[in-house]
């Protein structure tokens, strides 16, 4: 109004502080996304892909009580767990709930002779070399890295198994470090505070003079 | 724009402008005294080229943009893979796509997947068995090492033994028989075959009109049935072929002996003087070298008072033989006889014409002290103790006669030379001549090709093709579908080709070089449903037992089994798990009597030839180091290795000496005519200081086309039509100037060690990189090595208090703390075999990178051999010099303290640890290596093919290189690979890793093993006390397994017990660059010279000021 009429409209006053406050905020609010969104935590855990065939490992390892190495015979002389091979899933099968619909898919592999394609659930990017008969034979337990597997009808990636997440357990293993020969009682010593854990676990570390490396050589060869 | 094979300009320096501007390179020579050590011609004439090199870390690395003439091509693609790359890489919830499992269905007992087993075979190489250890991953091979129990390996193996795997995994790979041009199976061919052999029997002509043209093998199998073919086919006629042929070797043995049949075996460790007469023992590839390499090294010894051997090699071309001499005679192939005689004269063999016994040394050789080393060579041979004196196979058979009578003479049968009696020898040449007068004559309706090339290889004038045409029934059994399998394809009537089974796909047998009966089992199904040449024959002979399996064993019940009482069974399965029969080898004793009481026919049919040779131009015919005649041609690895002298890659060239050179005109890469009895053929000159002025060295094996497969086509140049059946070894020649030029790519300028200003002290510094020394010298100080380099002062920023510096003593005296992995090259040891680059790449998956990109310096072997000549003439090199050099994995790393990510770290056991997945690909890490040994990934080498040129235009890739996505190789080529090392993709430094994966699979099952006594057995104390310890040598790293010579050791330093810290604490050793206080891991010890005389050029060591006329580095100590 009157002879100095500005070109601006009045809101565009607020541009410079909305500017100011939007350049402190999104980017921070980016980064969190990021960091939380595309983290392992949230992208791996959890992770439940479906299977060709209805396996439950709650009801065979946790029920039925059979031992993770019936199965992964490999964990203990193998950098590699490796998945069963369908015979031995027949050892039992060929008798048990053998018309079953479920059971169909490891019939006709046993006869084809042609693999069951499983869905991988945890994975390690290639450039890294994981041994897990360094880990079973020297006291970690399969629920370290995979949770309660014998309490999974599916079983989901319980743990993000990044860089960083192997690395917290490498330089402090002693939550994590049990009796050897324990490793595959998957319900022991849950029941213990964490003092106690810790105790037990700097005990075997020393017995067994365990030293886990933090060098880049120990993984990425 | 230009492809690369065609011939441009090139941009090779001139050595020789002009003709009759001879004295160019000479000025440049003279005026830089103190030039003692040169890698090649550009290095000594310091040509702009050469400092290129030298002060750029990665030459012409920004010309590959640059050659582009499409710009809007060049952004399309740009644009697109950026795009892609977006769209791609946020795609999906999860961090990458979901994979899947799938394991066996019927999974094979003891099988654990991903748990590497080892299997002992033995394989066949030119006629010569071997014993192998092969390491198989989840059900396919992918590593072979010698069997460390076999009698000759010992552990060690050749470049062709390491390579053989690439064979396997070879995509181009014959994968069906092929009837008359047309694809077929073994099914079909042998309905057919059944049929015609059955018609040919029936015919009650005994077989008449059969001939077999066989390669040579040592395997009891094959000659068993052949024995059943010629029992059914009694006229049928077998001839045995090799391009490397044996034919002087028989004749001479005949002559001397009597019979052909014999097999001399060296001890080279027992010999004080090897005299080799055009002999290259040490550099043939052959199996048996791998024994004389072992022996001759051990030979070298020269610690705690041993006298090591003296090796004087007379020869034209430039051997790795004569690079390991301590005198090397350079003269003309022809020329090798006579000195021979005048030997035999000298020695008292009786009946040398006169005209023999006397020495023209005027011509014979440009070296004045010829007359000098040869009188010394006489000295040693009467008084140094046992001796060998070798003539090689090229010389004809008069001269192979003659040293067997200067060995009688010696009396060296039964002390370094032992003869075996084998069961029988045909000279090759021989043989395929009268199977082409067979078949020139009609008398030949079915011919049976068992392996072997002959329409590439065989004698020129025999005109194999047109052989090939004549006969109505070819049948040809080989791994490739190559030039003779097309001919057979191509001849009127039926002509069959066979694929062959490799020998890791198949059963059989072989001999060793001394005999020992090997099993060959495989490891792998046949990939294409392979036959062994012992299953045609069985099918040929109608025999009831077919497969190769079922044939091995019948032939080991009746040789090793037969009339052996007890557990045959038992001796079958420990000769299987051992890989060969304990005690099988030849029973060798002194040789028998020599007949030749009267040569003096031999000897006049000596002079004759003598007389005839013109003196002029000659050329040698030689195997290539890598793919010896040609048969593994195909093979990446072997191509783009350097040859051991003249550090070509991908290609041969007419190699001739810098004199010859300059008379021509020419210099490397121009074009030459070579006319050897009216053929000619125009290849690439090569200049090889130290080569005769007379002769040109032609490597065979290569010109080869599309036959060949895409690796190998067309590499090189094709020199057996120049080849014929009377002058096999080496011809006179003409060679003239031809128009055009050539690109070779040669890696003997890349990676210099250089100092700041570029170029300016790498003459001063070469004798410490290398550190050598007479036998006197090394006497009188036996720690000159240390001495070389002047450290001023050893100040680190680093705490130095590294375990074996400061000696901590452990409780038990033996074993102190963590491990300490350091290596140790013996100088001394080292023949320069290369064995240990390809044992390296086999183990590390290293890319194969093609011509175009060894010619900008980016071979990516991790181990290189570094070649250096001496002296300051580059017409006449006064010595050779070889060195492996690796990373030296630096306590004082500079490549860690540059890298701006942290990618390259340093681990507790003194690994310089590369991790690829951090590395952005900045270089600075390879800038600072003051050794050299990084490499960097240019390109994604797996996702191109492992080709000699690539096929794209644009940055040499093809054009759906961006478009592709993530590295992936041929599925062929991926199960060649080592599972337990990552692949590297572009933009990822690497390096040397002391083979980190085999010391973590040491590390873990050491301690596993540890953990599980401890927990197993509470209650012991002995078990409760035990170090976690890896005991020394139960694991090494890929080069220092390989190596025949034993010259690289590897270990744990920390062990004092250890062998490298015998090594490590050695006089002789020194660290390389030691004044740049690196600290390296890897050192050397010196190599010993045990010249008879003290030639001009021994005084450049340096040390204790001693007269060093060539260089100016007194180390300092005045």
């Amino acid at each position: 109004m009157g002879r100095y009429h500005y070109v601006f409209p009045k809101w565009s006053n607020m541009l410079l502080p909305a500017a100011i406050l939007a350049g402190l905020t999104l980017p921070l609010y980016a980064v969190f996304i990021v960091a939380f969104g595309f983290s392992p935590k949230t992208l791996e855990v959890g992770f439940m892909p479906h299977q060709p065939v209805p396996y439950s490992h709650e009801l065979h390892a946790g029920q039925l009580g059979i031992d993770c190495r019936y199965c992964h015979n490999t964990v203990e002389t193998s950098d590699f767990a490796s998945l069963p091979p369908t015979q031995t899933c027949m050892n039992c099968h060929t008798h048990i709930w053998k018309d079953s619909p479920k059971i169909k898919p490891l019939v006709d592999s046993y006869t084809t002779g042609l693999p069951v394609q499983w869905e991988r659930v945890h994975q390690l990017p290639g450039y890294v070399y994981f041994s897990h008969t360094a880990h079973v034979t020297r006291g970690v337990s399969c629920i370290e890295c995979h949770g309660r597997i014998d309490r999974m009808p599916e079983v989901y990636q319980h743990e993000p198994l990044s860089m960083g997440w192997c690395l917290n357990c490498h330089r402090a293993p002693d939550a994590n470090l049990r009796d050897p020969k324990l490793v595959f009682d998957l319900g022991w010593g849950l029941e213990r505070d964490r003092k106690t854990r810790l105790t037990d676990g700097a005990h075997w570390r020393e017995f067994n003079n365990l030293n886990p490396s933090q060098d880049c050589s120990t993984c990425h060869r | 724009m230009p492809s690369v094979s065609q011939p441009h300009t090139s941009d090779q320096p001139a050595v020789a402008t002009a003709c009759g501007a001879s004295t160019q390179t000479a000025a440049p020579a003279a005026a830089r005294e103190g030039k003692s050590y040169w890698r090649s011609i550009d290095d000594l004439a310091d040509t702009p080229e050469f400092r290129e090199f030298v002060h750029r870390e990665f030459p012409n690395a920004a010309g590959d943009l640059l050659e582009s003439t499409d710009r809007r091509q060049f952004l399309k693609i740009m644009s697109a893979s950026l795009a892609l790359a977006g769209a791609g890489g946020l795609a999906g919830c999860r961090r990458w796509p979901e994979t899947k499992l799938a394991p066996y269905a019927h999974r094979p007992a003891d099988r654990a997947p991903g748990h590497p087993v080892h299997y002992a075979t033995s394989m066949d190489f030119a006629g010569v068995g071997a014993g192998l250890l092969v390491t198989s991953y989840d059900g396919r091979p992918i590593k072979i090492e010698g069997n460390p129990q076999h009698p000759v390996n010992q552990g060690a193996t050749t470049l062709a033994m390491q390579a053989a795997i690439l064979d396997m995994y070879d995509q181009d790979r014959s994968r069906h028989p092929i009837n008359v041009g047309k694809e077929s199976t073994w099914a079909e061919f042998s309905a057919w075959a059944k049929s015609h052999f059955d018609a040919l029997a029936n015919g009650r002509s005994g077989g008449t009109g059969l001939a077999f043209l066989a390669e040579a093998s040592s395997s009891p199998s094959v000659q068993a049935m052949k024995q059943r073919v010629v029992a059914r086919f009694p006229s049928a006629t077998w001839h045995e072929f090799e391009a490397i042929h044996n034919d002087s070797v028989v004749q001479g043995a005949t002559m001397a002996f009597g019979d052909g049949a014999y097999r001399l075996l060296y001890d080279f460790s027992a010999a004080k003087t090897v005299v080799s007469f055009d002999d290259d023992f040490l550099g043939a590839g052959t199996p048996a070298s791998v024994k004389w390499t072992r022996d001759f090294a051990a030979g070298r010894a020269c610690d705690n008072g041993a006298e090591p051997s003296r090796l004087y090699c007379v020869e034209g071309i430039v051997s790795l033989t004569g690079a390991n001499a301590d005198h090397r005679l350079a003269v003309r192939n022809s020329d090798v006889a006579r000195l021979v005689a005048w030997l035999a004269s000298q020695l008292g063999v009786s009946g040398v014409p006169a005209s023999l016994a006397t020495l023209d040394v005027r011509s014979l050789a440009a070296k004045a002290d010829l007359e000098k080393v040869m009188q010394h060579l006489v000295q040693d041979l009467k008084g140094r103790g046992p001796s060998i004196v070798l003539v090689g196979d090229r010389q004809p058979p008069e001269v192979h006669l003659l040293g067997h009578l200067i060995n009688r003479a010696l009396g060296n049968f039964g002390r370094a030379i032992t003869a075996a009696k084998i069961d029988g020898a045909q000279g090759h040449v021989a043989a395929i001549k009268s199977l082409a007068e067979k078949i020139n004559s009609g008398a030949v309706q079915t011919l049976v090709l068992l392996g072997g090339n002959p329409v590439y290889n065989a004698p020129a004038d025999l005109d194999f093709a047109g052989l090939i045409k004549k006969t109505p029934t070819c049948i040809h059994l080989s791994d490739y579908d190559d030039e003779t399998s097309r001919a057979c394809a191509a001849a009127g009537g039926s002509g069959w080709h066979v694929n062959r089974a490799h020998f890791l796909e198949a059963w059989g047998d072989v001999r060793a070089a001394d005999g020992t009966w090997g099993i060959t089992q495989p490891l792998i199904i046949p990939m294409f449903d392979g036959k062994t040449a012992a299953e045609l024959l069985s099918l040929i002979a109608n025999e009831p037992v077919t497969t190769s399996y079922e044939i091995t064993r019948a032939v080991f019940a009746a040789n090793v089994n037969s009339g052996v009482v007890g557990d045959a069974e038992g001796r079958w399965r420990q000769a299987l798990h051992d890989g060969f029969v304990q005690g099988s080898g030849f029973a060798a004793g002194a040789a028998p009597e020599v007949v030749g009481s009267d040569p003096a026919q031999h000897f006049a049919a000596l002079e004759q030839r003598l007389a005839a040779s013109s003196g002029e131009f000659e050329v040698a015919f030689t195997p290539d180091a890598g793919i010896y005649d040609g048969r593994l041609a195909n093979n990446g690895w072997l191509q783009e290795l350097p040859d051991p002298i003249a550090k070509l890659t991908w290609d041969n060239a007419v190699m001739i000496s810098a004199g010859r050179a300059r008379s021509l005109g020419v210099k490397s890469g121009d074009m030459v005519t070579l006319t050897v009895g009216g053929k000619s053929v125009t290849a690439a000159a090569m200049i090889i200081p130290g080569t005769h002025n007379d002769v040109a060295n032609l490597a065979l094996g290569y010109g080869r086309g599309e036959a060949c497969g895409r690796v190998g086509k067309d590499a090189g140049f094709d020199f057996y039509p120049l080849r014929t059946s009377s002058a096999m070894g080496f011809a006179p020649a003409t060679i003239a100037k031809a128009s055009g030029s050539y690109v070779l790519a040669t890696t003997q300028d890349h990676h210099p060690i250089d100092s700041f200003p570029a170029g300016v002290g790498t003459q001063e510094r070469l004798p410490t990189l290398f550190a050598e020394a007479d036998l006197g010298h090394y006497r009188e100080h036996p720690e000159f090595a240390k001495h070389h380099t002047h450290v001023v002062t050893r100040l680190s920023l680093f705490p130095e208090d590294h375990p074996f510096q400061t000696e901590m003593i452990g409780a038990d005296g033996e074993f102190v703390g963590e491990y300490a992995w350091g290596m140790s090259i013996d100088l001394n040891a080292c023949t320069g075999c290369n064995a240990c680059v390809i044992a390296c790449q086999a183990e590390n998956n290293i890319a194969i990178v093609g011509k175009e990109q060894v010619k900008r310096g980016r071979e990516m072997h991790w181990i290189r051999i570094d070649r250096y000549f001496k002296g300051s003439d580059e017409t006449n090199p006064s010595g050779f010099v070889l060195q492996p050099v690796n990373c030296m994995q630096c306590e004082n790393a500079p490549c860690e303290q540059v890298c701006p990510v942290a990618a390259t770290t340093h681990d507790a056991n003194g690994l310089n640890v590369m991790v690829y997945n951090r590395c952005i690909g900045t270089r600075y890490c390879s800038n600072n290596c003051p050794y050299k040994v990084r490499r960097f990934n240019y390109f994604d080498w797996w996702g191109r093919g492992p080709l000699r040129e690539q096929p794209g235009v644009m940055l040499q890739v093809e054009p759906d290189y961006y478009l592709k996505g993530q590295a992936k190789a041929d599925p062929m080529r991926q199960m060649a690979m080592n599972p337990e090392v990552t692949i590297r993709m572009r933009g990822i430094m690497e390096k040397c890793t002391y083979c980190v994966q085999r010391i973590m699979r040491a590390r873990i099952d050491t301690k596993n093993q540890w953990v599980r006594d401890k927990n197993l057995k509470p209650d012991d104390p002995k078990v409760q006390d035990r170090k976690v310890r890896i005991p020394d040598q139960s694991f090494t790293t890929a080069c220092a397994a390989a190596c025949p010579a034993r010259a690289i050791v590897f270990g744990d330093l920390n062990d004092r017990t250890s062998k490298i810290k015998a090594m490590h604490k050695h006089p002789r050793t020194y660290e390389m660059l030691e004044e740049l206080n690196t600290k390296p891991r890897t050192r050397y010890m010196a190599r010993i010279r045990n010249p008879a005389f003290s030639a001009e050029h021994s005084g450049e060591q340096g040390g204790h000021g001693a007269p060093a006329q060539t260089t100016t580095n007194t180390g300092g100590h005045g």
